[in-house]
């Protein structure tokens, strides 16, 4: 026990966590019967029974997606205000790195969001049908959602208890900046190549969309995000810093920059998740002009915000930084 | 309209199985009126809720308009009872403390439907079963009579094919009993499909087409 | 929305039950205006705590004798200005002045011939004439001395009575012009030398001196600096006394929040057996819905956005009453709890601050209890069989 559990946003965190973990194991239990009993063809009273229950997985699952979503949130803000108590912190960069444990978490908590907006696009196609076709698939995802749940509550309770505030972190300068000219960049990289592909891959994305073309969307989408996200940190990042040397993802999340970085990194990941299960659904044969549309709006947003950041310098100052 | 093959329905009460209804077989075209006869205990209402398809067989088969209506989910089932099928409750089941225009608008709401065209049809369909001066009223201030008008509004809202009703006289004087028949003979006369269950006298002595289907522990009397 | 039929339907669901909810709402708006009156405090506390740290310079430099702090002598500054990287070097002499048990005062020692110290206090001294104040042994007082002064009929000077058991008669100049009266309320402004001789320093000794280093990458490298200059040096940085603040109230708010959190507990689990306890009546009207044509899915839609309108209505309600109670009305009763026991009397008011993380962290408690608690039940009720409407 530490000063961290007498934090407001740690203990509210915590509770919170606890609760969707209580809920999440009671689900566990039910989504097994499901899978194990499931006959739709079966008039007997345990199958009824099994059909009401679907109904109870299907809320909780929103329950459980509405509040990991908020607490994502939540968990990021709370990340960002802890750094005044752990020495060394500057932002949430710091915080997260305080153990091996908190990327992890961070991590999980995105997949975990992913799992569960899948789970809850399936129910959607599943209830709209008359025999119920994806009942067992869309259980299996339930499942892996819930056992991301158990696993997120473990890293929860290992990360937090294993920040040592005795022991300074680093900030984010040291996290992210350049070490004596090594290169951060992937596969060697660099700025310019990285922003080639970036453009790219975004149109890409757009024409394998116009073109439903599902395996190529997903891995132009994958290796976009992956390629967002050194772009983000290394390049974009520092004209919304407007500092050639701030490199950091989570600074910007910070009041100081309007709290940008929660749409810059809402939208790639609306953007990734959206596209993602289109083309899952799409591997099942369904169609979904909606998440098509999501995601275009939430590609097309993120870039534009990512740009008008670059735009707005240059025309501010006449240069680039 | 409504076509049963082969329906069962049983409880299993110590390894013995208790049947409701037993091998049933049922053709009701479209248009006609059929009187679902037979005393209390002879399951008759549990033959009427599995047309409405608010219980379900234990065996069988139950065609309404087509659907499958035993095997449908519930999401499926429900917007096809709120389109399809009006049901008239033996006590009338009208919500508490509602208006009677705010209840005969009930089953469109869940078909998401706005309320400015909810209303209008709620509207109709009070006119319709001639209790539009009680519009206001709710069902405590209403007598047998009324209620029953307001019920047969809200199972007229939807505009559907066919109708069901419970013991629809039981809890009726005489008067007001043989009002409901006239209303009764008005929806035959509009070509709406009718299933009335009860045990009435009053309904042996109709006085437009209609078919008598008996039923006695479970099974129909006669054919079917 | 207006002409959602759904949402018609749930208000007249929701002023057709109203009997059933009130006990509910009034309970949950209770725990609500609790948790945010004592989250409003704190985080009003922590804002105005942060305000004067802000103006704070990054270093304090103390000199300490017995693991005490005891005064440093002005030396020091010479040598501390010859460290690369630092700025604005400043002598400071301060300290509590006791009139009696019961009320004291913070004596300032302004240096008025430093260019800096002079520009900071250019807010409060912006009609005070210079020469004529500093020709004399004058003071500059805050509201809550000149009150205590003029009640013990001092209302030209007083006399100090020094350590040393000297009497040191000061003019009172001038009231302070009051803005925020949190910080000069209880204040006494005078030249440094004056302050010296009040506090009993010697002529040659400050209280401790303080210095700003702008790039604050070399913060740990000047730390590191200052500490070797002399063996009995402590350092003091800025993010020191914010963590110090941040730990002092999250103690005492952390406590609170965990046995709220015990309360809420128990009120899920009451809400749980009443949602559970469900009446043959609701039961009744759930299965006529269910009959004419609503499907599970509908229901649980109705009731879960009922229940998310009595969590945001008393929300609302609980965290604007809380509003009112503590910024307007100032917390009676509440603020000695909560203040108790720490010398913090300068609160006398509330700085209005309210931010997104106190709501959201209000809201999200009370939902995730409220909502979760109701999840299994409402879904017991929802799935009703509609055979029961026969």
């Amino acid at each position: 026990m530490n000063e961290l559990f007498l934090n407001n946003y740690v203990i509210v965190y915590l509770f919170s966590e606890a609760v969707l973990f209580l809920i999440a194991l009671y689900a566990f239990f039910k989504d097994i019967s499901i899978l194990r009993f499931w006959d739709f063809n079966n008039f007997s009273s345990k199958q009824l029974k099994l059909e009401k229950q679907s109904y109870l997985l299907s809320t909780i699952a929103t329950f459980i997606f509405t509040l990991k979503l908020t607490l994502l949130i939540y968990f990021v803000y709370m990340i960002d205000s802890l750094s005044i108590i752990i020495p060394g912190a500057m932002c949430g960069a710091g915080v997260i790195s305080a153990n091996s444990y908190g990327m992890s978490l961070l991590f999980v908590k995105l997949i975990t969001i992913f799992t569960f907006l899948l789970f809850l696009t399936l129910n959607n196609l599943d209830l709209k049908a008359k025999n119920y076709p994806l009942l067992k698939f869309k259980s299996w995802v339930l499942l892996a959602g819930l056992l991301l749940i158990f696993l997120e509550t473990y890293l929860d309770i290992a990360y937090l208890f294993n920040i040592d505030l005795s022991v300074p972190v680093s900030c984010c300068s040291a996290l992210f900046g350049n070490l004596e000219g090594a290169n951060p960049l992937p596969f060697g990289l660099d700025i310019k190549m990285l922003l080639i592909l970036y453009y790219t891959l975004f149109v890409s994305i757009i024409l394998s969309l116009l073109l439903d073309n599902k395996l190529l969307t997903a891995v132009t989408l994958i290796l976009f995000a992956v390629i967002s996200y050194y772009a983000v940190v290394y390049f974009f990042g520092t004209y919304i810093y407007e500092l050639p040397t701030h490199k950091c993802p989570f600074c910007m999340m910070q009041k100081e920059y309007y709290y940008i970085g929660y749409f810059v990194w809402g939208t790639l990941f609306s953007a990734l998740f959206f596209g993602l299960i289109w083309v899952i659904i799409g591997l099942l044969k369904y169609e979904s002009k909606v998440l098509k549309r999501i995601t275009v709006t939430s590609l097309v947003l993120f870039v534009s915000l990512c740009s008008a950041y670059v735009l707005y310098y240059y025309f501010k100052n006449g240069v680039f930084l | 309209m409504v076509k049963i093959e082969n329906l069962n329905k049983f409880y299993e009460i110590d390894g013995q199985k208790q049947y409701v209804l037993n091998a049933i077989n049922l053709n009701i075209q479209k248009g006609e009126c059929v009187i679902l006869k037979g005393v209390s205990g002879s399951g008759k209402t549990t033959l009427l809720s599995i047309i409405a398809g608010l219980d379900k067989p234990s065996s069988g088969k139950v065609l309404v308009d087509g659907e499958p209506i035993s095997k449908l989910p519930d999401m499926h089932l429900s917007s096809f009872r709120a389109q399809k099928i009006g049901i008239v409750f033996q006590n009338f089941n009208l919500l508490d403390g509602v208006s009677l225009a705010d209840n005969a608008m009930v089953p469109l709401i869940a078909s998401g439907i706005g309320l400015k065209e909810a209303k209008l049809k709620a509207q109709d369909a009070l006119k319709l079963a001639n209790i539009d001066h009680k519009a206001n009223k709710t069902p405590i201030e209403l007598s047998g009579g009324e209620k029953q008008r307001g019920a047969i509004a809200r199972a007229l809202v939807a505009n559907p094919n066919l109708i069901l009703c419970d013991e629809p006289t039981a809890n009726l004087d005489r008067a007001n009993s043989l009002s409901f028949i006239q209303t009764l003979k008005e929806l035959h006369n509009m070509g709406k499909t009718i299933i009335v269950a009860t045990h009435d006298s009053l309904f042996e002595e109709l006085d437009f087409e209609h078919r008598v289907v008996e039923i006695s522990q479970g099974s129909l009397v006669g054919r079917g | 929305m207006r002409n959602n039929s759904f949402f018609y339907f749930l208000t007249l669901n929701l002023l057709k039950e109203k009997r059933r909810f009130v006990g509910i709402v009034l309970i949950s708006t209770l725990l609500i205006f609790l948790l945010s009156s004592v989250l409003f405090i704190s985080s009003s506390i922590k804002h105005t705590l942060n305000q004067t740290l802000i103006a704070q310079p990054d270093f304090i430099v103390q000199n300490i004798k017995g693991g005490r702090v005891s005064p440093i002598k002005d030396e020091q500054v010479d040598k501390i200005v010859d460290i690369f990287g630092v700025k604005k070097v400043t002598k400071r002499v301060y300290g509590r002045y006791f009139f009696d048990d019961k009320y004291s005062a913070l004596i300032i020692g302004v240096d008025f011939l430093d260019e800096q110290s002079n520009k900071k206090l250019a807010k409060i001294m912006d009609s005070v004439d210079l020469k004529s104040f500093l020709s004399k042994d004058n003071m500059l007082v805050g509201q809550g001395v000149l009150n205590y002064l003029k009640s013990h009929y001092y209302t030209s000077n007083y006399n100090f009575l020094t350590p040393s058991g000297q009497m040191q008669k000061v003019n009172i100049f001038k009231a302070l012009n009051v803005k925020s009266s949190l910080l000069s309320n209880d204040i006494i402004v005078m030249p440094l030398e004056l302050a010296q001789k009040v506090l009993g320093l010697k002529e040659n000794e400050l209280t401790d001196i303080a210095l700003n280093v702008p790039n604050d990458s070399e913060w740990a490298n000047i730390k590191a600096k200052l500490e070797s200059l002399n063996f009995s040096t402590r350092v003091v940085t800025k993010k020191d006394m914010k963590k110090a603040y941040e730990n002092l109230f999250n103690y005492k708010g952390g406590l609170f929040l965990v046995l709220y959190l015990i309360v809420i507990a128990t009120f899920s689990l009451l809400l749980y057996l009443r949602y559970s306890l469900a009446s043959s009546l609701e039961r009744k009207e759930i299965a006529i819905l269910r009959a004419v044509g609503w499907s599970i899915k509908d229901v649980l839609k109705l009731k879960f956005l009922e229940n998310i309108f009595l969590v945001i209505f008393a929300f609302v309600l609980g965290s604007s009453l809380a509003y009112i109670y503590v910024f307007i009305l100032g917390a009676p009763l509440l603020k000695d709890i909560f203040l108790g026991g720490a010398n913090l009397k300068q609160f006398t008011t509330f700085t209005p601050v309210v931010d997104y993380s106190v709501l959201s962290t209000i809201f999200i408690v009370f939902a995730v209890a409220f909502l979760g608690s109701v999840l299994i039940p409402v879904w017991k009720i929802a799935v009703t069989e509609p055979k029961e409407a026969l």
